[in-house]
């Protein structure tokens, strides 16, 4: 189940649930069951009918009547020079603590 | 009228080449996916829930709801925790959208909830007594080799017939 088409479908998985949502809803919208359970169900009933590998359903659920999160997420259109610099050094930063942990990990 | 949906292999290689960053991510590609057909029904399957979400790591910051990105929390060994339960889960440790999510509602990017759910009105067989948490790692040398083998070693100890992977 997973919200980035794209990846997903470049990687190449068994079975795959679409949802065309912002990142981070890929079992449905927040605090709404029955748009979490419709999202399972299509889980459930890939695994019944898929016939080959890179099935994919799309939910017919959409997230909103607007799609400007598809617009604005990581867009580079609106960020000044300076605005990149400072995301620049903020990535550097993180990476070091993510390296950091993993260098820390068993 | 719906738009097409975000391609975020562009936009995410766009993004890093104007923050300076001259060596784009190559994502995972596969020419063969496996793909095996079930031997019994779902109704009759035992189910284990895969997340990419982390557990709640003391000393760590801000990892709930609207927490900034926080590579603190990250976690890089596959874990494997009680279903029966109802941790703690973040994901404060990935690039979700922070502009229209908030991460407020663990069951909107780990459904555990609605697979007990599916369980009690009998549309799957069981639920396998773990639910998995499988690392956000860069490498995939890493990812396929030890992730995914420590992955498949815990289902099978758990009898899972079918895995569900929510990725966010």
């Amino acid at each position: 189940m997973g919200s980035a088409k794209d990846i997903v479908e470049h990687c190449g998985v068994p079975r795959f649930v679409f949802s065309d949502f912002p990142l981070g809803n890929s079992a449905g919208k927040p605090n709404n069951r029955a748009s979490q359970q419709q999202t399972l169900a299509l889980a459930l009933e890939l695994f019944a009918t898929a016939q080959e590998p890179r099935t994919t359903i799309q939910s017919p659920q959409r997230w909103s009547d607007d799609d400007q999160w598809k617009d604005e997420f990581y867009s580079i259109a609106k960020l000044s020079d300076d605005e990149l610099a400072k995301r620049r050094a903020e990535f550097d930063q993180i990476k070091a603590v993510g390296q950091s942990v993993r260098d820390q990990t068993r | 009228m719906t738009t097409a949906p975000l391609p975020y292999m562009q936009r995410m290689r766009e993004y890093y080449l104007a923050l300076g960053y001259n060596n784009p991510y190559q994502w995972a590609h596969f020419a063969g996916v496996p793909f095996q057909p079930l031997r019994k029904s779902v109704s009759q399957s035992n189910l284990g829930l895969v997340t990419t979400a982390a557990p709640f790591k003391p000393d760590a910051g801000d990892q709930g709801p609207g927490a900034p990105y926080n590579a603190a929390a990250k976690f890089y060994r596959v874990y494997a925790a009680n279903a029966s339960k109802d941790d703690f889960l973040g994901i404060s440790h990935v690039s979700y959208d922070r502009n229209y999510s908030t991460a407020e509602d663990i069951n909107s990017y780990f459904p555990l909830q609605a697979l007990r759910q599916a369980q009690s009105q009998g549309l799957v067989g069981s639920l396998a007594p773990r639910y998995y948490g499988l690392p956000t790692n860069r490498s995939q040398a890493t990812t396929q080799d030890q992730d995914c083998t420590e992955l498949l070693a815990m289902l099978q100890e758990d009898e899972v017939d079918l895995a569900i992977l929510v990725a966010n």
